[in-house]
């Protein structure tokens, strides 16, 4: 496993040094003293997985498309934003807009995420161990939202195609989120999903996959329509 | 006086407006940009003063004036360099119909200059078509692609639009087609909505860390522009700079749009002409001016808009409606068109509807036929050419030999309020009335 020690040099020399690794064909790298730097291993386009022994500040693992990052501390805001493919995990927890835009890939938080998680999300799965934030999955597109914990205010607002599920309590729903019903072969993707990506301390302490509140877009933003005058006073 | 006067205040138009949303319930959603009537300042209120005795002009056909355009020299390791200083602003795939995207860029790169992506993210035929593309990476994020991203030549990170500062797209479901559909990862047909603000920043502060991602993205390679809807110029374009912007780009009111509500198009922003004399101000105090590069869009019709807008302190202008007047927009070709949407020729703002009789603003197969890629490229290439032939034309008469080189004192303000506005002289006095 190739190594790199951040302390002391700055995030362009970092990158450099990643792609640097990559290039001589390094398929598990380590970056030691990361100090929470920002826009580390952004736009990593490899099939490789970079360890990250510490926290991050903003946008780690930004713009990557099958890369594998793991950040062993907490991260700032926009982790993972707009990747394309891959997996993002963080052991600790997450600032805002969390795997914002993404458009596929796993982003994996075992922690708590803050707010606007998964916000403008185009596909991929977010999975959170913890609690999220107000207005997670806010203008969410497509793809699956999962926090087992609790959910903040405002939670699927203003949502298109996006599916959530929540473990915990919802504080309330966004303008337009309904709950929907789960059944069985959804319950059970479900549980398959969290038994593959979480660790099982985490995933133990966790309600059943059957227990958890399936939310969806009522689909009265998706268009226009006078009836809905107050639903779009709030909305907009 | 007759018993018919009609009312100053609710004048038979205003009638309309209001009936018509107390019939919908709406407000009115369109397309184009403003329409009323132009009593702001603009850049007709300058004109320019061509040499005589004080100074020596440059023969027209004879002697050189470059038209070449550098942006991008404060930190990217390859600027972007345009044969002209007139490029194609962002206008997505799906307010535009793909034979316009392809018209545009291969008319723009016929003419040496460039064409920007949008709110859709990037065509294939675009980049291939394109010599110069510009990827915008705007709050939606609809389309976003780093791929896209490192094979453009800039990066446009967009915080604003002239037509609609603070506010973001609409795409209504008449033009999210199957195709578009994909490409922005909605459902199909629905009205799409697009942020006003980006995901994963909020402030100037959060933005200087953004644009340091879009550079390690791209390597440091490419130049990183910020677009700004011209509101609070002069303070957004330092904080801009401050982020770390190679070229700013400022957006006046007068710019256009694929679809918004109309009371956006009409009451927010500032005119071009104000929008650029205080984004060149604002570098100036912060002694960048020369550094980051300024481009200004919003109206500019002809080589004299854009002369003036240089000679105020742009490197180089944006063109969009005029870019699509050029591939037809507007013109008197089926008419029967026009009406059927509640329009006519040279009175077309249904953008928003999808039903552009001349296959712009459309993402119907058989409406799009009509608009000729080739054709269209051609006439976009010959409107930019034109354009730099005017604005060198102008430049040669001011005794410059190069475009860049026109200046304020090259022009005159035939109104009060543009000599405020613009630091010039009122004609006839030798007076600049600036606060």
């Amino acid at each position: 496993m190739a190594e790199i020690d951040a302390a002391g040099r700055s995030t362009r020399e970092l990158n450099s040094a990643i792609r640097r690794l990559i290039a001589e064909s390094s398929k598990e790298i380590t970056v030691r003293n990361p100090g929470a730097r920002h826009n580390l291993a952004v736009a990593i386009l490899d099939e490789v997985h970079i360890l990250v022994g510490g926290s991050v500040g903003y946008y780690c693992g930004g713009l990557i498309d099958g890369a594998s990052i793991e950040i062993e501390g907490s991260a700032g805001w926009g982790v993972a934003e707009s990747m394309l493919s891959g997996t993002v995990r963080v052991h600790g927890n997450v600032g805002s807009g969390a795997a914002a835009a993404i458009r596929g890939g796993t982003v994996v938080i075992h922690g708590d995420a803050a707010a606007r998680l998964g916000v403008s999300m185009k596909g991929g799965t977010v999975i959170v161990a913890g609690n999220c934030g107000y207005m997670a999955g806010f203008m969410a597109q497509k793809g699956t939202l999962i926090v087992c914990g609790d959910a903040g205010e405002a939670f699927a607002d203003s949502m298109y195609a996006t599916t959530c599920y929540v473990g915990g309590k919802i504080a309330n729903l966004g303008t337009d989120a309904v709950l929907a019903p789960l059944d069985s072969s959804e319950a059970e993707q479900l549980e398959q999903t969290l038994t593959c990506y979480l660790p099982p301390s985490l995933r133990g302490a966790k309600p059943a996959a059957a227990d958890f509140k399936k939310v969806v877009a009522g689909r009265k933003l998706w268009n226009f329509d006078k009836r809905d005058w107050r639903i779009w006073q709030e909305a907009l | 006086m007759s018993e018919l006067q009609k009312s100053g205040i609710f004048a038979p138009q205003v009638i309309e407006e209001i009936q018509a949303k107390a019939e919908s319930g709406l407000y009115s959603i369109r397309g184009f940009g403003t329409l009323r009537e132009r009593r702001w300042p603009t850049f007709d209120d300058l004109t320019f003063l061509p040499c005589s005795l004080t100074r020596i002009p440059l023969e027209g056909y004879r002697e050189k004036c470059s038209t070449k355009t550098v942006l991008g020299t404060r930190f990217a390791k390859q600027p972007i360099a345009l044969d002209i200083p007139v490029m194609i602003t962002g206008m997505s795939w799906g307010a535009l119909s793909y034979n316009a995207k392809v018209a545009l860029a291969k008319g723009a790169a016929a003419a040496g200059s460039s064409n920007t992506t949008g709110d859709g993210g990037m065509l294939q035929a675009e980049r291939e078509n394109s010599r110069t593309l510009i990827y915008e990476v705007l709050p939606s994020r609809y389309g976003i692609n780093i791929h896209h991203m490192r094979v453009a030549d800039a990066i446009e990170l967009t915080i604003g639009q002239g037509a609609k500062p603070g506010t973001g797209g609409l795409l209504l479901g008449s033009k999210v087609s199957d195709r578009i559909a994909e490409q922005r990862d909605l459902p199909l047909g629905v009205d799409q909505r697009s942020p006003a603000r980006h995901p994963d920043f909020l402030g100037p502060d959060d933005m200087i860390i953004k644009v340091e991602e879009l550079r390690e993205a791209t390597d440091w390679q490419v130049p990183i522009f910020i677009k700004l809807g011209a509101t609070r110029v002069y303070d957004d374009v330092k904080l801009a700079a401050k982020a770390g912007a190679d070229v700013i780009v400022v957006d006046g009111m007068e710019g256009g749009t694929g679809a918004s509500p109309a009371i956006f198009q009409e009451h927010t922003g500032l005119p071009t002409l104000a929008a650029v004399s205080e984004a060149r101000c604002a570098l100036e105090d912060i002694g960048l001016y020369g550094t980051v590069q300024l481009i200004i869009a919003g109206g500019i019709r002809d080589g004299a808009d854009a002369a003036k807008a240089m000679a105020l302190g742009a490197d180089a202008c944006y063109i969009g409606t005029a870019a699509l007047i050029a591939l037809n927009c507007n013109k008197p070709i089926y008419e029967e068109d026009y009406r059927a949407i509640g329009a006519a020729p040279h009175a077309c703002h249904h953008c928003h509807t999808g039903r552009c009789p001349v296959g712009i603003t459309t993402q119907d197969p058989d409406l799009m036929k009509r608009l000729d890629v080739e054709q269209g490229a051609e006439r976009v290439r010959n409107l930019l050419q034109v354009m730099t032939s005017e604005i060198q034309m102008l430049a040669r008469a001011c005794g410059k030999s190069d475009v860049h080189h026109l200046e304020p004192e090259d022009m005159a303000a035939l109104t009060l309020e543009a000599s405020a506005i613009c630091g010039i002289p009122l004609v006839g006095t030798r007076k600049v009335f600036r606060h």
